[in-house]
């Protein structure tokens, strides 16, 4: 192997750090262009008000939904949840777009079947959806309950909390679930 | 065979229970080092803006132990506090940064110490980045005619765009970036094609 580098032309710095860091450098182009591009995508007011906006008026709707079981008075006017006491009004950062975008351009940037990222998509979406409409509620009942703890529980906690399950979501999928058949090769 | 899928179980699983383990402890931490690192933020974003512009006239006030304004001196000075943020928003993604490198299985603490120091570093970095375009985006779109005076369309849109992106996307997955760039080998040494 030594004889034939010294034979052969060596590679530059960069091409060897290239080769040498290759899989993860290209998880992480693919993951910063997916993740950037969809961002972008969604800034486009088009885009926001006929896709983002009906979106986070269901995640409302639902969580309206699940407030009323709770036996919280509320009605709903678009993306604005309110009652008597409260009104949250659900905006980019709160729908659970952010985790989402990151879930979906981790999974699609990481080395594995397009079985296994299907599957992980659907499923991770839905958990990360599920943990989000948990926050909505959670954030609705301490503006009513404990209104002194909401801005530091809407910024900090539950961002925290939503990203963070996104992220342990695809540490766990891919560690367990993206790995492909002996038989079959990743793509 | 049954041992070699065991342990793969155990690597994801057990770093999802670490990082449970390592939410609280870092949040204290966090919670702690707060109001100081909010003053770093201001201070090093504040000589950061005043390099891009000349006279030097943008101040970054501490409002309290979360809250900045932003100060253009050159403004009537009843009108001269132009735009207020929340700096603790700002870097809320330590937390998460914390967590996950600490969590991760099989990997010596020196080695784990050093890597969240980088890691650190560079958010730190990022960090001063963003609030420098939080001044920006409110120069460029937040002050009516004196925005549109100043600013042109792409100039508009770049620190629009910019801070729209650096705010919400990478904000938010800059742990996760740095996660991946310090421990994607580890966790591929992990999978193990399925029998």
């Amino acid at each position: 192997m030594a004889n034939k580098q010294t034979a052969s032309k060596p590679p530059s710095p960069a091409g060897s750090f290239w080769q040498r860091n290759r899989r993860e450098l290209t998880f992480l182009i693919l993951f910063v262009v997916i993740l950037g591009g969809s961002f972008t995508l969604i800034s486009v007011n088009w885009v926001n008000d006929h896709v983002v906006e009906p979106f986070t008026a269901g995640i409302a709707w639902l969580s309206g939904g699940a407030l009323h079981l709770l036996g919280q008075n509320v009605t709903m006017t678009g993306t604005v949840i309110r009652n008597p006491r409260f009104a949250v009004n659900i905006r980019n950062g709160c729908n659970g777009i952010e985790a989402m975008f990151i879930f979906i351009a981790a999974v699609l940037a990481f080395p594995a079947s397009w079985k296994s990222r299907l599957a992980g998509l659907g499923l991770g979406i839905l958990a990360i959806q599920v943990v989000n409409l948990v926050r909505v509620v959670a954030l609705f009942l301490t503006g009513v309950y404990f209104p002194k703890i909401f801005d530091t529980s809407h910024t900090v906690i539950w961002q925290t909390i939503v990203i963070l399950c996104g992220v342990l979501l695809w540490i766990f999928w891919a560690n367990r679930f993206a790995a492909p058949p002996a038989s079959e090769p990743a793509t | 065979m049954a041992t070699a899928k065991s342990l793969r179980r155990s690597w994801g699983l057990q770093l999802v229970l670490n990082a449970l383990l390592w939410v609280i402890p870092v949040a204290l931490l966090w919670l702690v080092a707060t109001p100081l690192y909010n003053r770093f933020l201001l201070g090093s974003a504040e000589n950061l803006v005043r390099l891009t512009e000349s006279p030097n006239v943008t101040n970054l006030l501490r409002k309290d132990d979360h809250f900045a304004y932003v100060q253009r001196r050159d403004f009537p000075p009843a009108k001269s506090l132009v735009h207020s943020f929340r700096v603790t928003d700002v870097h809320f993604h330590l937390l998460m940064l914390g967590v996950l490198f600490l969590a991760v299985p099989k990997v010596p603490w020196r080695r784990r110490l050093e890597n969240l120091g980088w890691a650190v570093l560079i958010t730190v970095f990022f960090d001063i980045l963003l609030i420098f375009f939080y001044v920006k985006f409110a120069y460029a779109t937040q002050l009516g005619a004196w925005s549109l005076e100043h600013y042109g369309a792409f100039g508009r849109n770049f620190w629009g765009l910019g801070k729209h992106l650096l705010d919400l996307p990478f904000k938010f997955s800059l742990p996760f970036l740095l996660w991946a760039g310090f421990y994607f080998n580890d966790l591929m040494a992990e999978i193990r094609p399925r029998e």
